[in-house]
């Protein structure tokens, strides 16, 4: 494996300021602006609309050299100023880039002075509110970026001033707070389990319209949908959390859990068939009700799925990359599927990634050895797979350029996915989440190997009295 | 002219940017060329976007970007420039700075770097780009990239595009100055100013600057030239090579079609090395004959012109019917260009008028004060010019000015989609060639295939309230009540019928703004 030191070939991870993108754009009538050089905000936006097909808006503060000299105090507020002229948000949440961190700007002391300058109160009922949070993308990774911003926001609301030790009147809800961005179609599909299940809920952030909106005869200057910023005021007040994933330190759950006694739980995301039985259970636990016959009979079918595909999968060799909790998940399903991950791997450095790794591992099959890497870019992955030599990939569409050369098939799953339709309808959870990819994953498989139309080996066409495969065509031309 | 307030309802600081065309043959007063305003969500990248978009296309270079890794991971492999040899241009090369780098300084961490990839790569050539946080902690990368060059015998480039020292233009300027350093001394008569010679004698040479090779443009536009006895040294920097860009000097005349980033180099090389450059434009019938004719022209060889007004008729008889038919089925639709350069706008308004379509908008990010003079010199009367749009401004345009398509990058694409307004990517996107006699063809096509779509009447039917059936009988199972209390409110369904498009921001007070004069 090529040992580099110091150069990073094809990154495997984007920047914090993107991640925080991913979680403000899940929350009601709210606006992101990056507090940095013009680049940023266009360079995500790009990315964010090759992926999910939909116009993203960003603003940025636009710096400058006079502002990297001087501060950039002046062109943010000039950015927040126009960004509520021109959008009217309720809530904007104001990410800074790894130049705004380096100049030294104390972000929340502009906010605050120019909310003063502007009249703003703190109500957040009355006033737009303005949430900061400290994303240089020099510091770890967009999965860190993410959950810092679900931090920041859930903080924002929970904060009261004035009314530290009011009693706090409990609601009959629970709050939901993924580690990773999921795909829409996944926060759907949870949307969907948790309105059937609990009596109320809360799920944070909610990208599944802001991010695949419908079209419709309405076009709003923000996408319409995200989580309603009266819900997100309620978190503190509910029965519990859920956080969803757990490699990554979900720091919102944490928080509520420390700060406002909501105890917290975390399962893996519910990919995969243990993993989506861990979440129903966990729920069932929580909410004190049954699993509803309908998915029970979707885990039956599922069940019936990977009976079904048992022998196409058995034993065949998997490369998995991604970020590390939709790793995590992926892994197990191919476990309990028969399949042999030989690598597995995350662009994100993470210790608890390996431990969780091999516990997994442990659990449902100590045989297997495979080759654990986080912290990687994609040319490691690469010398990676030619060690390993996978007979499929399943991440996301950074993966192809070694699926191309290694000749084998990439399932796309995660983001970002650049180079085929669909990816804000990916849909990984819950049980019918788990018989789509099975069914991706298989298929992929029978395509690759060609079962059911490959030409007969030729070393075989003595037994066969056929001739070769391709005396066969031949001979029917 | 007249009414410059109250095109589009934007901030007040951005409303110098938009003017429209209202006499014909009178210039506009747009304000361009300055900062992006904050906040106001600019379609437009970084200084270093400006460099990585011009010299990417460098096939055999390493593209090392010392900074964060956002700034290389969000430029990999971005171009869509096609490359007919080696194609380390398209892996992703970064120092991957972090928090200590930061603290400490980047320059060892990024010799070792270069170290590593020449051991890896052989490059002849790295382009060290600098980002935004480099330029804050000091890095000093003319000494880091001049000892490494020493030590390895290779070009070890500094480009100088700190993503906040100015805007995409300076980009541009930043990756010429890096090509400067790239272009060698030819080794005859390196100062006598290149005088036209007559292709009988010696074949004369040219580089393509600005042409980028997106999908593979330049392969339909290289062989022309060499119809014409003419060799194309280099194309800057689609499908370029080090040592190609290397022999650039050799060059009797250079062609520039991207005169937003290349012009600079063209002067440079006027100034150097006695090169004179003519503008060109290799998209549309009109501008290839153009291109074609004033190089024949600028060589004075009888037999080129010959041979070029030979290529020109085969080649339009060829395309020609392909061309009508397409004509005919889009001519009289309205075209809205959004385009990052000044120079493929203005080909853009020839390209749309053989196709019998009109211009209603046209945008850049990056025009100048002489570009937009030319751009209004080129457009009918009613046409809205802007510069540095965002996407408010552009949504609001493609209603006002009642496009049919638009022409623009990936960002604006899902604007117009949304709208309901057909789309051709003439971007870094694009998989098909734009460019050349068959480039056009491909580009009529496209422009047909997107207006002509059945979905956007699909489209334009936003919504689906079939009407109830008005009937007392107990036919169905389900209580009318119940049907009635499905469908939300009859007055609803009225209202919605044949919507086209209801944009929140065209609710807004300035609903007496301007029609499109037609």
């Amino acid at each position: 494996m090529t040992k580099r030191n110091y150069a990073t070939v094809n990154p495997c991870v984007m920047c914090q300021p993107m991640g925080s993108a991913l979680a403000f754009k899940g929350i009601e009538n709210t606006m992101v602006l990056y507090h940095g050089s013009q680049g940023c905000s266009t360079y995500m936006r790009l990315q964010l609309a090759h992926h999910f097909r939909e116009p993203v808006d960003i603003a940025s503060s636009s710096l400058s050299e006079k502002g990297a000299v001087y501060g950039g105090r002046e062109n943010l507020k000039k950015g927040l100023r126009n960004v509520i002229n021109r959008y009217n948000p309720k809530v904007i949440g104001v990410a800074t880039t790894c130049l705004a961190e380096t100049i030294g700007d104390d972000v929340p002391a502009i906010i605050r002075e120019f909310k003063e300058e502007e009249g703003i109160g703190d109500d957040p009922e009355k006033y737009i509110i303005i949430i900061p949070v400290s994303t240089p993308s020099y510091g770890e990774s967009h999965v860190s970026g993410y959950i810092k911003a679900l931090d920041a926001v859930v903080r924002k609301f929970a904060e009261k001033p004035g009314e530290e030790s009011a009693v706090k009147v409990q609601n009959e809800k629970l709050n939901v707070i993924p580690v990773e961005s999921l795909s829409p179609a996944d926060v759907r599909e949870l949307k969907e389990i948790f309105e059937i299940m609990a009596e109320d809920y809360i799920f944070l952030p909610d990208i599944s319209e802001t991010f695949d909106a419908p079209l419709r005869e309405y076009l709003p200057k923000i996408a319409s949908g995200g989580t309603p910023l009266s819900e997100i005021a309620d978190m503190p007040n509910s029965q519990a959390s859920l956080g969803l994933g757990i490699v990554s330190k979900n720091l919102a759950v944490k928080y509520l859990e420390e700060s406002h006694d909501v105890p917290g739980y975390s399962v893996p995301i519910p990919i995969g068939l243990s993993n989506t039985d861990s979440f129903f259970t966990e729920l069932v636990k929580i909410l004190g009700c049954p699993i509803p016959e309908k998915y029970l009979k979707e885990r039956g079918r599922l069940l019936d799925a990977m009976v079904d595909v048992h022998k196409y999968l058995y034993g065949v060799k998997a490369a998995v990359y991604g970020d590390p909790d939709l790793v995590f998940s992926l892994t197990t399903f191919m476990l309990e599927l028969g399949m042999n991950p030989v690598l597995i791997a995350t662009g994100s450095k993470s210790r608890d990634f390996g431990t969780r790794m091999r516990q997994i591992i442990e659990k449902i099959n100590p045989e297997l050895e495979p080759v654990v890497l986080d912290g990687i870019d994609f040319d490691t992955l690469n010398d990676a797979v030619r060690e390993c030599s996978p007979e499929i990939l399943i991440g996301n569409s950074n993966g192809r350029y070694i699926a191309k050369a290694c000749d084998i098939p990439l399932v796309r799953v995660g983001l970002p996915i650049h180079d085929r339709v669909g990816a804000q309808r990916i849909l990984t959870v819950g049980y019918r989440g788990a018989l789509e990819l099975l069914d991706r994953i298989t298929n992929a498989i029978l395509e690759a190997t060609d079962t059911f139309t490959a030409p007969v080996q030729p070393e075989l066409a003595a037994y066969t009295g056929k001739g070769s495969g391709s005396e066969c065509v031949e001979e029917s031309q | 002219m007249k009414e410059k307030i109250g095109i589009v309802d934007t901030l007040e600081e951005r409303k110098p940017y938009i003017a429209r065309k209202q006499e014909k043959g009178q210039g506009i007063p747009l304000t361009c060329d300055n900062n992006s305003l904050a906040g106001a969500i600019s379609q437009r990248a970084c200084v270093y976007s400006g460099a990585r978009v011009v010299l990417n296309p460098v096939t055999d270079a390493v593209h090392l970007v010392h900074g964060p890794i956002g700034c290389a991971g969000y430029t990999w492999d971005i171009r869509g420039a096609k490359s007919s040899g080696v194609e380390t241009n398209r892996t992703s090369f970064s120092t991957d700075m972090k928090e200590l780098d930061i603290v400490f300084g980047g320059e060892k961490k990024l010799s070792k770097a270069i170290d590593e990839l020449v051991g890896l790569y052989h490059p002849p050539v790295i382009f060290v780009y600098s980002t935004c946080i480099v330029g804050i902690i000091g890095d000093d990368l003319e000494s880091v990239c001049k000892t490494a060059s020493q030590k390895h015998n290779i070009s070890v480039i500094p480009v100088k595009s700190e993503g906040f020292k100015g805007n995409k233009s300076d980009g541009y300027k930043a990756a010429c100055d890096a090509l400067k350093k790239l272009i060698k001394k030819p080794p005859e008569n390196p100062t006598a100013k290149k005088v036209p010679r007559p292709s009988e004698t010696i074949k004369p040479k040219i580089n393509i600057l600005g042409d980028f090779n997106v999908a593979g443009d330049v392969w339909l536009v290289k062989p022309l030239f060499e119809q014409m006895g003419i060799e194309v040294i280099v194309s800057m920097t689609g499908d370029s090579t080090a040592k190609a860009i290397s022999r650039a000097a050799e060059a009797d005349l250079n062609l520039v079609q991207c005169s937003g980033s290349m012009t600079y180099l063209a002067k440079w090389m006027q100034k150097e090395y006695g090169i004179p450059y003519l503008n060109a434009s290799f998209f549309g019938i009109e501008d290839i004959s153009l291109a074609l004719r004033r190089t024949a022209d600028y060589f004075g060889s009888e037999k080129m012109k010959k041979q070029a007004e030979k290529i020109l008729e085969t080649e339009i008889n060829r395309i020609m019917p392909e061309i009508s038919r397409v004509r005919e089925r889009v001519k009289g639709k309205k075209a809205a260009i959004y385009m990052g350069g000044p120079a493929k706008a203005l080909t853009l308004i020839k390209g749309f008028a053989e196709l019998g379509m009109e211009v209603v908008i046209i945008g850049t990010q990056t025009g100048k004060k002489e570009d937009y003079e030319q751009i209004s010199y080129s457009v009918r009367d009613g046409t809205v010019i802007v510069d540095d749009a965002n996407p408010l401004e552009l949504a609001e345009l493609l209603v006002k000015q009642k496009a049919d398509l638009m022409v623009a990058g990936v960002k604006e694409r899902f604007i117009a989609y949304k709208l309901g307004i057909a789309f051709c990517d003439f971007n870094h996107d694009r998989v098909v060639e734009f460019e050349g006699f068959d480039g056009f063809v491909n580009f009529a096509r496209e422009v047909d295939a997107s207006i002509s779509s059945p979905v956007w009447n699909a489209v334009r039917q936003r919504t689906l309230i079939p009407e109830a059936v008005e009937s007392d009988k107990k036919s169905g199972r389900i209580e009318k009540a119940a049907v009635k209390e499905r469908i939300s409110g009859e007055n609803y369904a009225n209202k919605c019928k044949s919507i086209l498009l209801k944009p929140e921001f065209l609710h807004q007070k300035s609903e007496t703004a301007v029609e499109s004069q037609v």
